[in-house]
């Protein structure tokens, strides 16, 4: 049978057990703010509280007491270059609650981050840098050749 | 999808060869998919609004430059590309350039865009292109290279007297399949450099990323023939029995 | 093969085995009360990651690496891959609402790849069983079945408690053909829809073969051939678009 097809449970019959489970969760930031043993994630649709709970506690080893979930719509917009109505996909949303005294904070992924264009610029900024040093230098002697100095 | 809209939109192995990238990353990065049924019973399977021709360039199709160059609104030109029966062109090659300014001087293949039968040739067919101009300023060149055809425009050089010849792919007696120059009969061996990728020279001095799985592990056997399902034999291993059995169902 | 990279590490899951990271991290609980949770913070990449332009990563394991695998060991992969899904789904988010760039995005597919190749693998061993055992494959059956507007299909069958006649959901949800008149008619409008769009496909086929003639005359014919095997280049060549609009010699 394929991994993705379970046998249907009947009265009487085998335990279901869920041996390669393929939903995914993920851990967002806060949209509003939340007290600091709550912590947000997005997770597949069809996950359950149960679902969730088990997951992060066998998987995760986090310890949950609390799991609140709710399907947040997705934005109706107009598509940026014709102009129609698109609807984005709905997300279940989770909120954890952690046990007592145990604090999550979002961590800031961006704080030391290397600016790109700051790298792609640097060649440039100092082949200005040179030019200005050399029309700099020979502003008191216009009219003669870069190569002669004295 | 139409069978020609594929044949034309398709990226050739020989220009994502060197990226290293997954096909599945580059067909994602490179869709534009405007509109797509959702899932669910009520909704007819896989249908999908997206943009079926690409326009093929000097920038690699999973860049945002090709992205920006496909924007929904803009529609180039039809281009037609010569057939060519088998690519033979690879990076690290040695070939001669029979136009332009660069004509008669060769030069090592540096880059493969097969979409468009094109070769970029180090150093030479180049323009130069002027950069940061302002007021004060009056800008920097930058020199980059202008593709060459490789039906008309470029031609492979024997490496035994570094002259150009037409070729042809023959066997060895070892069952390789190789180039052979037609004017001297002598092989044109495939440069080392062509399966260089820009994560590595050559597997065999490949980097390991900390997340990488050792050869030695890869390779090692652990699977041991059992008269048991994946599911059985987990369970076995975990000491969880089951001797339920599972009521009649039907399938229809 | 040489020295090649993997997504996860079988060696590393043995070494710390998840039984006696439980036992652990319960005992540490009792004793003090953690500020930060460690376990939440491997739904983030390596904090040297955090803010870099790319992420070096090797390639995805491959079908036959996998099937060299115990179900243990690919039980514990499989987890392994999820993690590193959860992580990079994460990363991906937080990257995107703050507006940066994902640092080498084909990580994520590297890993779905991954688990796709274990799936089949695991799938195989199990048919493998069934056949043995049952003769039958054991997946899904499917039944190529005709519906309602006259078109052809693999019907998925599904499991069931009670039998089919007994069953007047399953009866009214799916209804197959029945000779109709007028589905028959939307039949022949339908053939001959997808008649014309093979048509017109063809002549469009057709046509650039002919553009190719008179762009290239020194062509390969064979690649040609070989490229285009539907259209007929002679009758392309006899085509009065062939040739340029100059006299003939």
């Amino acid at each position: 049978m394929s991994t993705r097809w379970y046998p249907i449970y009947q009265k009487g019959g085998p335990q279901l057990r869920v041996f390669l489970p393929n939903f995914w969760l993920k851990l967002i930031k806060p949209t509003t703010e939340q007290p600091a043993n709550i912590v947000q994630f997005s997770c597949s649709m069809q996950m359950t509280k149960f679902d969730i709970k088990n997951y992060l506690e066998k998987i995760y080893n986090v310890n949950v007491v609390d799991v609140r979930t709710r399907i947040a719509m997705g934005k109706t917009k107009p598509d940026p270059g014709k102009g129609y109505i698109v609807k984005e996909e709905d997300e279940k949303i989770a909120y954890i609650t952690l046990p007592k005294g145990e604090v999550f904070k979002f961590p800031d992924l961006f704080a030391n981050e290397m600016k790109p264009e700051e790298e792609r610029d640097k060649a440039l900024k100092e082949a200005k840098e040179g030019h200005n040093k050399f029309l700099e230098k020979n502003k008191n002697r216009p009219s003669l050749p870069g190569w002669f100095n004295i | 999808m139409r069978l020609t809209n594929l044949l034309f939109s398709r990226v050739g192995k020989y220009s994502k060869d060197y990226s290293n990238l997954p096909d599945s990353y580059i067909k994602r990065a490179m869709e534009q998919v405007y509109w797509k049924n959702p899932k669910g019973p009520q909704y007819r399977p896989n249908a999908v609004v997206q943009r079926k021709k690409f326009h093929f360039d000097t920038e690699r199709p999973w860049s945002a430059q090709f992205r920006q160059e496909n924007s929904p609104n803009r529609h180039h030109k039809k281009i037609f590309v010569e057939p060519i029966k088998e690519w033979s062109f690879f990076r690290g090659d040695r070939v001669e350039v029979l136009v332009g300014k660069d004509k008669g001087k060769q030069g090592i293949v540096k880059q493969i865009i097969q979409e468009r039968n094109w070769v970029l040739v180090e150093g030479l067919n180049c323009e130069l292109k002027k950069l940061g101009d302002d007021k004060e300023f009056a800008g920097v060149y930058v020199q980059s290279e202008k593709p060459l055809l490789v039906t008309s425009e470029v031609s492979l050089v024997d490496p035994s007297d570094f002259a150009t010849t037409g070729f042809e792919w023959r066997f060895t007696e070892s069952g390789e399949r190789v180039r052979v120059s037609t004017r001297t009969g002598r092989i044109i061996p495939t440069p080392p450099s062509a399966e260089e990728t820009i994560d590595y020279k050559t597997k065999s001095t490949y980097k390991e990323q900390p997340k990488d799985t050792v050869a030695d592990d890869v390779t090692e056997v652990t699977f041991e023939p059992r008269l048991a399902t994946f599911e059985m034999d987990l369970m076995d291993k975990m000491g969880i029995k089951e001797d339920r059995v599972p009521p009649k169902s039907f399938w229809y | 093969m040489s020295t090649f990279a993997k997504i996860g590490g079988i060696t590393r899951l043995l070494a710390n085995s998840s039984i006696s990271k439980v036992n652990n991290t319960c005992k540490l609980r009792s004793l003090s009360t953690t500020p930060c949770r460690r376990e939440l913070m491997e739904f983030f990449d390596d904090e040297k990651n955090w803010g870099v332009q790319e992420v070096k990563s090797g390639r995805s394991w491959k079908s036959d690496e996998l099937r060299l695998k115990s179900n243990t060991d690919l039980h514990k992969l499989w987890y392994v891959l999820l993690k590193e899904r959860n992580m990079l789904l994460t990363m991906e988010e937080e990257c995107k609402k703050e507006t940066r760039l994902f640092p080498s995005p084909e990580r994520l597919d590297k890993v779905e790849d991954s688990m796709k190749n274990l799936e089949t693998v695991v799938r195989e061993r199990n048919k493998a069983y069934h056949l043995l055992e049952t003769g039958e494959k054991g997946e899904r059956p499917r039944k190529l079945e005709t519906n309602v507007l006259g078109l052809h299909y693999k019907y998925k069958m599904s499991e069931h408690p009670i039998p089919k006649h007994l069953n007047t959901k399953w009866k009214k949800q799916y209804e197959f053909y029945k000779y109709d008149k007028e589905v028959e008619m939307f039949r022949e409008k339908l053939n001959e829809k997808n008649y014309l769009a093979k048509k017109k496909q063809h002549r469009r086929e057709f046509n650039h073969v002919i553009g190719l003639l008179n762009r290239f005359p020194n062509m390969d014919m064979e690649a040609l051939k070989q490229q285009y095997p539907e259209v007929d280049i002679e009758k392309a060549k006899n085509s009065r678009k062939y040739g340029g609009h100059f006299e003939p010699k």
